[in-house]
């Protein structure tokens, strides 16, 4: 019991009522250990207060519920910020307002239910060196009173005043007639003084969270604006009525949390209503469950009836009503599992025992039924060459039940049949792994077959191609993956290109590839504009303009600096298509070369880059070469997947680096024929490149089979990085010996 | 009780149980008292039933008031009052928006009747038993003219506390239990017929004025007493009257329970 509670009680009543208490709770023992303190303090019966006898005596009989311990309130000592806008409830004006409480009254009462920490609002009514007086018009923070009209001043001192950054005084931020929220900090009731700050730190620590300083009208507490504006014309009854809150249904619920009190345990003073008293047992949440229960067994029952004779269809009837009525009941899941196994939907029954067990892990019937479907499920994986899923649930299996015999069995022979496979596997693996080398030589050798006819066609047609060719190969790989993309672009441009290409190729190729490589013995390198290449390697989508600039510069110098732009531009949309150049032939043929190969660096992305990194030189020069054939190739192909064309350029450029010279030489061809004044068949070719995109173009029939095998061959082989070196060397002096003569 | 109420035994067993009381109590004992001891049983009855089928406390108010309004106006020989409770029980729950399920209603109140028992299972019984229940409503519905919903002394009292508490030193209130008290004395005004006899604001500020004299907690005085201002109309009459009733039924209980 309550000491302090008691006590103050009996201070209030008197004598009878402890003497009512000592006759009623003669057995409390509570009571009776604080008996002898009480009489102590009790001061004799005071007059006037009307007491009842009656109500003593309810006092002392529910005296051991009244002052129990546990009976107080639950209610957050702290004050909860509401949001008043809301108004879950009425809000109302303090009661002193009502009441007419007494101007000494109320402050007196202020006085002393004021405390540190509280927060106070008022208006600024003079301002000194020192600081600021506020005269207070109300309370923040849940302590209503009605105090404007008692003139409270308060002081807050500078040292209280936070400093806002720009001013250099902290009260020149403050003017008279602010509205200020403070804490208080300290209370002079004797000489009725009142220091209030504006730190956040004077505030109590459940009030931290409001905002201290000048404040606007909006921000005045709920029950100060309808404290002025009621203004004693309304009555309380009134106010509540009108107010929005008061008709929120939920507004009890709200209430009750607030002020601390559950109603799902509620206090009552009738002795059979203590809460304590019910019993768990009897509470409608858990008849329920015991119900469901019991409903859904009978069903099962029944069900597992109609599953002996043989009556599937309402066995399962019986187990779903069941399981509706008790989801995850126990007996009605373990039956129906078994149900499914019989019928042989056994993932369904290995569903259905899985969530018995989770329920009741301890089912027998159920763990001896998913071991068996277990099993039965394995062998059907097996039979599907699953082995290892097999095993797994085998193994489960035998998790679960480790005497099971047939699991065992089951286990050990997929544990031999897994080692077979995987003997076997490996036995492949290594099989294929021979193959492979042996189909790697062989691409190799087809390459090799490949360049060396293109060699001769080259060498026939034009030395220059096999010093582009050259000068491609001694380039890096860098080169060979701009030409692949020029190949792309040749593609589909068409023979044009591939002329352009083959003279550019390589020099644009050279060009391109100095600026992603360290540049090898650059024959063309006369022709190239590193600048131009730059642009071309990096600027893709405005090649058209740089490139244009850029081949009218070199036009007389490099032919192979090829109008990369609209190749640029092309490749990285669409490799296999190329689109009209707007420049005239020499610029699209270094276009066409240095557009491959940037289309190869740029477009391919990081295809290119394993590419061009493998064979850069091999690629320009195949690039030229196949700027025909892969046309076609890339037309071919899907345009999405230009890529994979640009890939199988690539690596059929890496492939060819045995035969740079070939595509050099068509390259250089091509050059040389656009060059020399085959505009018109550049322009047929770049238009069929063009329609390249759509179909394949015969314009590089022979170039294309040739690409088509070389590229084939050369998808195999992509990196031969050390060996391409040697040989972009090779080819570039010899290159280099072709174009002299040319040049 | 005996034995359940079944649509058959309504009768039965509403006579066994008044006669019953009145052979235990003598022939002194009135009917009307006869009768107040019988509400005051079901109303028990609601309330613990409420409480174990989670109710809040308002439609459990509900419940207790619609019931007393129906035995205003029928006798309660005629009418099987548990069967009637169980049914305002279900229509509060509807009225005031926490529905419950006729499931719940008859499983608590049939473990009410028979302790420790097993559910009911979905048979014959169950079935026959919720068609009283549903009966029942509409009978209660019809018998107060559908008149169902009320006004309750919840809201004004949570309201008054929130005033009150302002006036008062804020460690002195969190000392004094008045919330829990006056809502305990709230709850339990239930049992008899006050609830229907006085009105709302009237009943919260009893209790809240009893509440706070029993724990001897003063409050400032203005021009104005503090139960005036909170409710124009109240007089110290009215209070003393409710109070003296509230005291009534816990003498009752003493008596009967």
């Amino acid at each position: 019991m309550d000491k302090d509670l008691l006590r103050q009680t009996l201070s209030y009543h008197g004598q009878s009522l402890f003497a009512h208490l000592k006759c009623e709770q003669s057995e409390n023992p509570d009571f009776k250990a604080i008996e002898p303190d009480l009489s102590k303090r009790l001061r004799a019966q005071t007059l006037g207060r009307g007491r009842l006898e009656k109500l003593e005596q309810f006092i002392a009989r529910k005296a051991d519920i009244l002052f129990a311990q546990s009976w107080k309130s639950n209610a957050p000592v702290e004050y909860v910020l509401e949001d008043e806008a809301e108004e879950p409830y009425a809000i109302m004006p303090p009661l002193e307002q009502f009441m007419e409480v007494s101007f000494e009254e109320r402050r007196n009462l202020l006085y002393r239910d004021m405390e540190r920490g509280d927060i106070v609002i008022g208006r600024i009514n003079s301002i000194r060196d020192f600081g600021f007086f506020v005269t207070l018009i109300c309370m923040g923070g849940g302590l209503e009173r009605d105090i404007e009209d008692l003139e409270l001043t308060a002081l807050c001192p500078l040292r209280d005043v936070p400093s806002n950054g720009n001013h250099d005084d902290p009260l020149s931020y403050y003017q008279m007639n602010d509205l200020i929220r403070a804490g208080v900090k300290d209370i002079d009731r004797y000489h009725e003084k009142i220091t209030i700050s504006l730190q956040p730190s004077s505030l109590a620590t459940n009030l931290v969270s409001q905002k201290l300083g000048v404040l606007s009208k909006d921000d005045l507490p709920l029950h100060y604006s309808l404290r002025v504006a009621n203004d004693n014309t309304e009555t309380y009854e009134r106010v509540l009525e009108g107010t929005l809150g008061y008709s929120n249904p939920l507004n009890v619920e709200y209430l009750l949390g607030k002020i601390g009190i559950s109603d799902t345990q509620p206090p009552s003073l009738m002795r059979g209503l203590q809460s304590k008293h019910f019993l768990e047992e009897d509470f409608a949440t858990t008849i329920r469950k015991k119900q469901s229960a019991s409903w859904a067994l009978k069903c099962v029952r029944i069900g597992v009836d109609h599953f002996k004779s043989g009556r599937y269809v309402e066995a399962m009837n019986e187990y779903n009503k069941a399981l509706e009525i008790d989801t995850n009941n126990v007996e009605a899941l373990v039956a129906r599992g078994a149900l499914y196994a019989n019928k042989g939907s056994l993932l369904k029954a290995i569903t259905d025992f899985e969530l018995a067990l989770e329920s009741c892990p301890t089912h027998r019937n159920a763990k001896k039924y998913l071991c068996q479907t277990l099993v039965e499920r394995g062998g059907q994986l097996e039979e599907e060459e699953k082995l290892v899923t097999a095993e797994g649930f085998y193994r489960k299996a035998l998790a679960l039940d480790d005497s099971f015999p047939d699991a065992k069995e089951a286990l050990r022979k997929i544990e031999l049949l897994i080692q077979k496979s995987l003997k076997l596997r490996e036995e492949m693996a290594a099989r294929e792994a021979e193959k492979a080398k042996n189909v790697e030589t062989s691409a190799e050798k087809l390459r090799k077959i490949l360049k060396e006819e293109k060699r001769k066609r080259k060498r026939s047609s034009s030395s220059s191609t096999s010093s582009s060719s050259s000068s491609d190969r001694s380039s890096s790989s860098h080169r060979k993956s701009k030409k692949k993309k020029r190949k792309h672009r040749r593609s589909s441009r068409g023979g044009k290109r591939q002329q352009r290409v083959s003279s550019r190729g390589n020099w644009s190729a050279a060009d391109d590839e100095e600026e992603w490589y360290p540049a090898p013995p650059n024959t063309s390198a006369s022709f190239l504009d590193p600048k131009s290449s730059r642009y071309r390697s990096f600027d893709v989508p405005n090649r058209t303009e740089e490139h244009s600039q850029h081949y009218s510069k070199h036009r007389s110098q490099t032919h192979s600096q090829h109008s990369l732009p609209s190749v640029s531009t092309n490749a990285p949309d669409n490799r296999g298509r190329f689109e009209d150049d707007p420049f005239d032939i020499s610029p699209l043929r270094a276009e066409c070369s240095k557009g491959k190969g940037i289309c190869d660096k740029t477009g391919d992305g990081e295809v290119n880059g394993r590419e061009m990194e493998a064979s850069r030189g091999r690629k320009k020069s195949q690039e030229c070469h196949f700027g025909p054939q892969e046309i076609p190739r890339s037309s071919e192909k899907d345009k999405n997947s230009r890529t994979s064309s640009t890939s199988s350029e690539h690596s059929s450029k890496s492939s060819r680096n045995d035969l740079p010279s070939q595509s050099r030489i068509s390259t250089y061809r091509r050059s040389d024929s656009g060059r020399y004044g085959i505009t018109e068949r550049d322009k047929e070719e770049e238009n069929r490149g063009i329609r390249r995109s759509d179909g394949g173009d015969n314009r590089s029939s022979p170039y294309t089979s040739r690409n088509g095998k070389s590229s084939a061959g050369g998808s195999q082989k992509k990196e031969l990085p050390s060996n391409l070196l040697d040989l972009f060397s090779q080819i570039a002096q010899f290159e280099k010996e072709k174009c002299k003569p040319q040049k | 009780m005996d034995s359940f109420v079944t649509p058959g035994s309504m009768e039965a067993i509403s006579s066994v149980y008044l006669t019953s009381a009145g052979k235990r109590d003598g022939d002194t004992e009135t009917d009307t008292s006869r009768e107040m001891k019988t509400h005051f049983r079901v109303c028990r009855f609601i309330m613990e039933t409420g409480v174990k089928l989670g109710m809040r406390s308002v439609p459990v108010a509900t419940a207790c008031v619609l019931y007393h309004r129906f035995f205003q106006c029928v006798s309660v020989s005629l009418y099987e009052p548990y069967l009637v409770a169980m049914s305002c029980i279900y229509l509060a729950g509807k009225v005031e928006e926490q529905h419950l399920r006729t499931r719940d209603i008859i499983n608590v109140c049939h473990r009410y009747f028979h302790h420790s028992s097993d559910p009911l299972s979905c048979d014959s019984e169950f079935w026959d038993l919720r068609d009283s229940v549903v009966q029942c409503e509409l009978l209660v519905l019809r018998q107060l003219n559908f008149h169902v919903s009320f006004q309750h002394p919840h809201k004004y009292l949570l309201h008054y506390l929130l005033s009150v508490k302002s006036l008062v030193n804020r460690h002195a209130w969190s000392r004094t239990p008045v919330a829990e008290t006056s809502w305990a004395l709230l709850r339990d005004c239930y049992h008899g017929t006050m609830c229907v006899r006085h009105a709302p604001q009237h009943i919260a500020i009893a209790t809240l004025y009893l509440a706070l004299h029993s724990y001897g907690v003063e409050l400032p005085v203005g021009q104005r007493e503090w139960w005036q201002v909170l409710c124009e109309d109240v007089t110290k009459e009215h209070i003393d009257a409710i109070i003296s009733d509230l005291l009534h039924l816990y003498d009752m209980e003493a008596k009967w329970t």
